[in-house]
């Protein structure tokens, strides 16, 4: 993707200016809050919107100039599951088969084999228009998923559901890349779903990509780790602080704890617990904070990604 | 071109499979074309007592070809209507997601109208034999009336989901539907021509409508009149339209 732009009529540029590429297998996160440019971004290269500016491939094919190469070689579960409330789930399976060009013998086969696979064998006969949110969720995978295609998109796939039903995605969404190789472009407003499933990670805000890299090096590059130690006797604050000051930069809580930055890494964590050790000092409570992608996020836009939208 | 003939029956298989289980769909395309039937072959049948009403068949086929060429058209409109449905339901994102060959989805709209208007087709004739209609024509003419009505719903289809696919809203409705109803009711449809008068006739003279439903009338009697004429017309219509729905289309693939 080089410079990808989306301007709307009588709006704001959506999408300003995108530089980043996905390599093969990957699952790639795309960050932001509600309005960011995700779904817009996700709908120039799935080929539903041409872009303004700029230039993007998907699978080594051009989004303008060979779309229906690109289309041939993805699958897209987009934000909104649009399914037909008339057609069955086998029959959405079907006609997803139909118009990919699956072979009649094949439709039948990739139609059973998914809706297995997805958990909808027993509802497979029943109009989708009965559907539970869940349910019209794994179809839309499922459906995205029929002509097994090399690259996967998933636009906010686990709004709205439940946690049982996001976890199940998470775990398929992992399977298809460890097990298939599949490179999955995934946007997501949840911090704790990009942290778990990316490889890599993009942050995008009002259009821009603020920052990216793995969830590992975003969080390093914007600031080390840090210990919280509540000693059992409050007595021993004061000694506490100062035995927590050789490893770097402490302060007192208001809660009666100490709390020290540790930019050596959470390494040093075990030579704190020898020191408190040595020094016969009982702790309550030993806690070790990593930064968070919403602090990144704060770090990179001087706003909380919760809350931040725009929509 | 396999890509092209993959979506297109996958559009038009969706597109019979609704029709056929869901009543709502397929109820108001045969009630409006009987009603009318009934309404104007039944009601307004002494119209042929009219001096110079010279239609040898009678009234009730007079009727028929009128009608039977009005639920082709309204078919091809109704199609419109379901075209306008799934961009707003979001379906028709899906298609366009779907189709490495999107050109195949206008053809498998029009193939679903056409196979919906042979149910409707056939119901409304059975309708008309039963009501004691005449038929003069042979096999022959007879299969020209189903071609023009053929003609007449995939021009008319084109014309729908063209503008279906520009606006995009259901609100569409009347905007899709108006002119082909006007354009219908502005040829011969309850006399001949030679007997309407003033601006009525001055217009009817001019609609393209008028020789399709001229010509229909005449090969149900047995006696055509103004056939080629009526299929380079409907050829012509199908051929604007058909440009006309592919930059809807192209509209839509900008709009996302």
């Amino acid at each position: 993707m080089h410079e990808l732009v989306r301007e709307f009529r009588k709006g704001p540029r959506a999408v300003d200016g995108i530089d980043l590429a996905v390599g093969t297998g990957e699952i790639y996160g795309f960050l932001g809050p509600n309005g960011a440019g995700k779904s817009t971004t996700v709908l120039m290269l799935t080929t539903l919107l041409p872009p303004t500016a700029g230039r993007a491939s998907v699978g080594g094919f051009d989004i303008t100039r060979d779309s229906a190469k690109v289309r041939a070689s993805i699958g897209a579960a987009l934000q909104e599951a649009a399914l037909d409330p008339i057609l069955t789930g086998r029959e959405h399976l079907m006609l997803q088969a139909t118009l990919q060009g699956l072979p009649s013998r094949r439709r039948n086969e990739r139609t059973r084999e998914l809706l297995e696979r997805v958990g909808l064998t027993e509802a497979a006969d029943r109009r989708v228009g009965g559907y539970s949110g869940g349910m019209k969720r794994r179809l839309d995978l499922a459906l995205a998923l029929v002509h097994q295609p090399r690259i996967l998109f998933l636009d906010e796939p686990t709004t709205g559901l439940d946690p049982q039903s996001r976890a199940a995605l998470w775990e398929e969404v992992e399977r298809l890349a460890r097990d298939e190789g599949m490179t999955v472009f995934l946007t997501t407003q949840y911090l704790e779903e990009a942290d778990a499933l990316a490889d890599r990670i993009g942050i995008i805000d009002r259009g821009r990509i603020v920052a990216e890299g793995t969830p590992a090096r975003l969080k390093a590059e914007i600031g080390s780790p840090s210990v919280e130690v509540t000693p059992a006797q409050k007595d021993d604050i004061g000694r506490l602080g100062e035995l927590l000051a050789g490893f770097g930069d402490s302060k007192r809580g208001s809660n009666g704890s100490v709390t020290v930055q540790l930019p050596g890494g959470e390494a040093a964590l075990a030579e704190i617990v020898r020191v408190l050790d040595s020094n016969d000092l009982h702790v309550e409570t030993l806690q070790l904070h990593q930064p968070s992608l919403d602090d990144v996020f704060l770090a990179k836009t001087g706003r909380k990604l919760e809350g931040a939208g725009t929509e | 071109m396999r890509r092209f003939s993959y979506v297109a029956r996958g559009v038009a298989w969706r597109s019979i499979h609704n029709t056929v289980v869901n009543p709502a769909i397929l109820v108001p395309s045969i009630v409006f074309p009987l009603f009318f039937l009934v309404a104007f072959a039944g009601g307004l049948s002494r119209i042929s007592d009219i001096p110079r009403f010279d239609y040898k068949p009678g009234y009730t086929a007079f009727q028929f070809a009128f009608v039977f060429l009005q639920s082709a058209a309204f078919g091809g409109v109704f199609t419109g209507f379901a075209v306008a449905r799934d961009f707003e339901s979001g379906f028709a994102r899906r298609l366009l997601l779907s189709s490495p060959n999107r050109s195949g989805i206008i053809a498998g709209y029009v193939l679903g109208a056409l196979a919906r208007w042979m149910i409707v087709g056939a119901v409304v004739t059975v309708a008309a034999l039963a009501a004691g209609m005449n038929v003069e024509g042979d096999g022959i003419q007879l299969t020209g009336l189903l071609g023009l009505g053929l003609g007449m719903n995939f021009a008319a289809a084109l014309w729908a989901i063209g503008l279906a696919m520009f606006l995009r809203t259901e609100q569409a409705g009347p905007l899709i539907q108006m002119p082909v109803f006007v354009a219908l009711f502005l040829a011969p449809v309850y006399v001949p021509l030679s007997l309407l008068t003033g601006w009525v006739h001055a217009v009817s003279s001019v609609n393209p409508i008028t020789a399709v439903i001229e010509a229909g009338r005449g090969l149900l009697a047995g006696s055509p009149v103004k056939v080629l004429l009526a299929f380079v017309l409907l050829g012509a219509a199908g051929t604007l339209f058909a440009a006309f729905a592919r930059r809807g289309l192209a509209s839509a693939e900008r709009a996302g």
